[in-house]
C-alpha cells in the first residue's frame, strides 16, 4: 500500500468517532458532526465459500462529498456498501457510519440509520407492481403520515427534479433503463437523506443518460447538501465529479485520493484500472493449466 | 455402504435444517401477524389475486370432478340398486376429502407457483433489497399480506369447488342418467351433518396454511437467479402436494 491508502490505514482507531449507543433512539439521533460519516477500519470479510473478500480494508468517508469506490470486477464494492448500509456484518474491524457502529446496532436502530441513508441499485429495483408515483412515494407512505396534498407535492417535486415528471402514472416496466435509474434516484432521495450510495449507476446507460445521472449526482450532492458514495467503474465518468476515490483490489485499498493523484499513482495496478488495461495487476486471464498442455493434452479442465 | 451412510446422514441433517428454517419463518411471521392485520388493503388485494384469480381453474376442475363422481357413483350403486343415495356419497365424499384435498393441489400449482415465483423475481430483481434499505420490513409488507390472502383465499376456495362439483354430479346423475332430483338433494340433505362440513373447512384452512406458508416461504428464500426462482416455484408444487397429502391423513385420523 502506497500513498494516499496508507495514510489512510496507518490512522488509529478514534474512539471519539463512536457515540454511546444506548436506546432505539441512538440510530436516529444526530451524531456529533465528524468530518468523516463513514469509517471503516480494518475490516476482514469472507463470503460463506470462504473466499476473502476483504482483508484489513480501510476507507474514510468525508461528509459532504461524493467519493468514489473503484476496482475490477469481484474485489467487493458492493459488498462495502452492504458493510456501511447494515446488511451484513463484517468478520473483524470497525464500520462506523455517522458516529454508530453497524455492528452493535439492532433491527430497529439499523432501520432508523437505514432511513436517513438513499440507496440507488444497479437495476433501480423499482416496486414492479406499483407505477412511478407510488413508487417515489413509497417511503412516504411507509415512514410518515403526511397528508395525501403534501405526499403528492413531494413526489412531484422529487420527480420533476430527475426530470420525469411526466411519466408518474407510467410502470416499471414502460421505461427505458435511464428512466428507471432516474426514478429510483427520485425514490431514494425522497425522504432527504444524509447519505446518499450509488451502487453502479452507469452502468448499461447510452451516453445520454449517462450525461443525465452523472449531473444529477452532483447536482443532488451540493443543492441537498449531503454525502455522495458512488461505487463504479467507470473511471472516465466519475472523475468528472468526485471528489475523493478510493481503488479497492486484493480485498484493500490500494490507492485513494483526488482525481488527479489517482491518475499519477505510480502503483501498476492502479494505472491499469485508471488507464483501462486488460493485462497487468490484474490477468486478463482466469488462473488455468498451460494453454498448450490444456489445447494438446485433450484435457478439457484444468 | 459407509459412504452412503454417510450421504444419508447428511440429507436428513439438510432436512432436520429446512425444516428448522421452515419453522423459524413461520414464527417470524406469525409475531408480526396482530400488526399485519391491521394493513387490511394489501390483504384484500392478495385475496383478489390468489383466491379470485385461481377461480376459473377451481370452478373447471370442480365441475369435471364433480361430473366423474356422477358417473362412478352412479355405476356402482346401481349394482345395489340404490342409486338415489347418488346425492349424498358425492356430497360426504367431496366435503370431507376431494373438495379440500383438490382444491389444496390446485391451489398449489397456481396460487402458490405464483406466489413463489413473484417473491423469488422481487428478491432476484432486488426489490427485497431496496425495502430494506428503505428501512421498511419486506416480512410485512410482502410475505405477510400474501400469506395471509392464501390462508383466507383457500376455505372460500374449497367451498365453491365444492358447490360446482355437486352442480356436476347432479348434472350427470339427474339430468343425464335420470336419478330423481328430489331422491338426489333430499337425500343429501338428511346424511350430510354439521361435522362434515366443518372436516372441509377445517381441512381446507389447514391447508390453506401449510400451502401459503411454504410458497412464501420458497420464493422469498429463493435463490435470486433465473434458475433459482424456478427452483423455488418448483419445490413449492411438489412440497405443497406432500404435505398436503400428509396432513390430510393426519387429519382425518383426528377428526373421524
Amino acid at each position: 500500500m502506497s500513498g494516499p491508502a496508507r495514510s489512510v490505514a496507518n490512522k488509529r482507531p478514534n474512539d471519539q468517532l463512536v457515540n454511546n449507543q444506548s436506546g432505539p433512539a441512538a440510530a436516529s439521533a444526530p451524531a456529533v458532526q465528524s468530518p468523516s460519516i463513514a469509517v471503516l477500519r480494518d475490516v476482514h470479510f469472507d463470503v460463506d465459500s470462504g473466499k476473502t473478500v476483504f482483508s484489513a480494508l480501510d476507507i474514510e468517508i468525508r461528509r459532504g462529498a461524493i467519493t468514489a469506490i473503484m476496482g475490477p470486477s469481484g474485489t467487493g464494492k458492493t459488498t462495502l456498501l452492504k458493510l456501511i448500509t447494515g446488511q451484513v456484518c463484517a468478520d473483524r474491524g470497525q464500520v462506523v457510519v455517522d458516529g454508530l457502529d453497524v455492528a452493535k446496532l439492532n433491527r430497529k436502530q439499523i432501520f432508523a440509520l437505514r432511513r436517513r441513508m438513499g440507496m440507488l441499485f444497479q437495476n433501480g429495483a423499482l416496486l414492479t407492481d406499483l407505477d412511478v408515483f407510488e413508487n417515489v412515494a413509497f417511503p412516504l407512505r411507509e415512514h410518515t403520515r403526511l397528508p395525501e396534498r403534501l405526499i403528492r407535492t413531494i413526489v412531484l417535486m422529487k420527480l420533476h427534479a430527475v426530470g420525469l415528471r411526466g411519466a408518474a402514472d407510467l410502470y416499471p416496466q414502460q421505461l427505458s433503463g435511464g428512466m428507471g435509474r432516474r426514478v429510483a434516484l427520485a425514490r431514494a432521495i425522497v425522504m432527504d437523506p444524509e447519505i446518499l450510495i450509488y451502487d453502479e449507476p452507469f452502468a448499461g446507460l447510452d451516453p445520454i443518460s449517462m450525461g443525465v445521472v452523472l449531473r444529477l449526482i452532483r447536482s443532488l450532492n451540493d443543492a441537498l447538501g449531503i454525502t455522495s458514495i458512488v461505487v463504479t467503474h467507470d473511471v472516465r465518468e466519475i472523475s468528472q465529479i468526485a471528489d475523493m476515490s478510493f481503488i479497492i483490489a486484493e480485498g484493500k485499498v490500494v490507492a485513494s485520493g483526488t482525481t488527479a493523484e489517482l491518475r499519477d499513482h505510480p502503483s501498476p495496478i492502479v494505472h491499469q484500472f485508471v488507464d483501462g488495461l486488460a493485462d497487468g495487476p490484474v490477468p486478463f486471464h482466469y488462473p488455468a493449466a498451460e494453454y498448450h498442455e490444456q489445447l494438446l493434452g485433450g484435457k478439457v479442465f484444468a | 455402504m459407509i459412504t452412503i451412510l454417510r450421504d444419508l446422514v447428511q440429507s436428513f441433517l439438510t432436512f432436520l435444517e429446512r425444516v428448522g428454517l421452515l419453522v423459524r419463518f413461520a414464527l417470524r411471521l406469525f409475531a408480526i401477524l396482530p400488526s399485519g392485520l391491521l394493513r387490511v388493503r394489501p390483504i384484500i388485494e392478495q385475496v383478489y389475486n390468489t383466491g379470485a384469480m385461481s377461480l376459473v381453474i377451481i370452478m373447471t376442475c370442480g365441475l369435471f370432478v364433480g361430473m366423474v363422481l356422477g358417473l362412478q357413483g352412479y355405476d356402482l350403486l346401481t349394482r345395489f340398486g340404490s342409486e338415489e343415495y347418488l346425492g349424498t356419497a358425492t356430497a360426504i365424499s367431496l366435503l370431507r376429502e376431494l373438495g379440500p384435498v383438490v382444491t389444496a393441489l390446485l391451489f398449489a400449482g397456481r396460487a402458490g407457483t405464483a406466489l413463489a415465483a413473484e417473491l423469488g423475481l422481487m428478491r432476484a430483481t432486488d426489490q427485497i433489497a431496496a425495502m430494506e434499505i428503505m428501512a421498511v420490513d419486506p416480512m410485512r409488507r410482502v410475505v405477510l399480506p400474501r400469506f395471509l390472502g392464501g390462508v383466507i383465499a383457500m376455505p372460500l376456495l374449497v367451498s365453491i369447488f365444492i358447490v360446482v362439483a355437486l352442480f356436476g354430479a347432479q348434472l350427470v346423475g339427474v339430468e343425464f342418467f335420470g336419478v330423481d332430483s328430489g331422491s338426489y338433494w333430499s337425500q343429501m340433505r338428511s346424511a350430510v351433518e354439521l361435522s362434515d362440513i366443518r372436516e372441509g373447512l377445517v381441512k381446507g384452512l389447514v391447508f390453506g396454511v401449510a400451502c401459503s406458508l411454504i410458497a412464501v416461504y420458497e420464493g422469498y428464500n429463493a435463490m435470486p437467479t433465473a434458475e433459482g426462482v424456478g427452483r423455488a416455484t418448483t419445490r413449492t408444487v411438489v412440497i405443497s402436494a406432500v404435505v398436503t397429502l400428509i396432513l390430510d391423513y393426519i387429519l382425518t385420523a383426528l377428526m373421524l
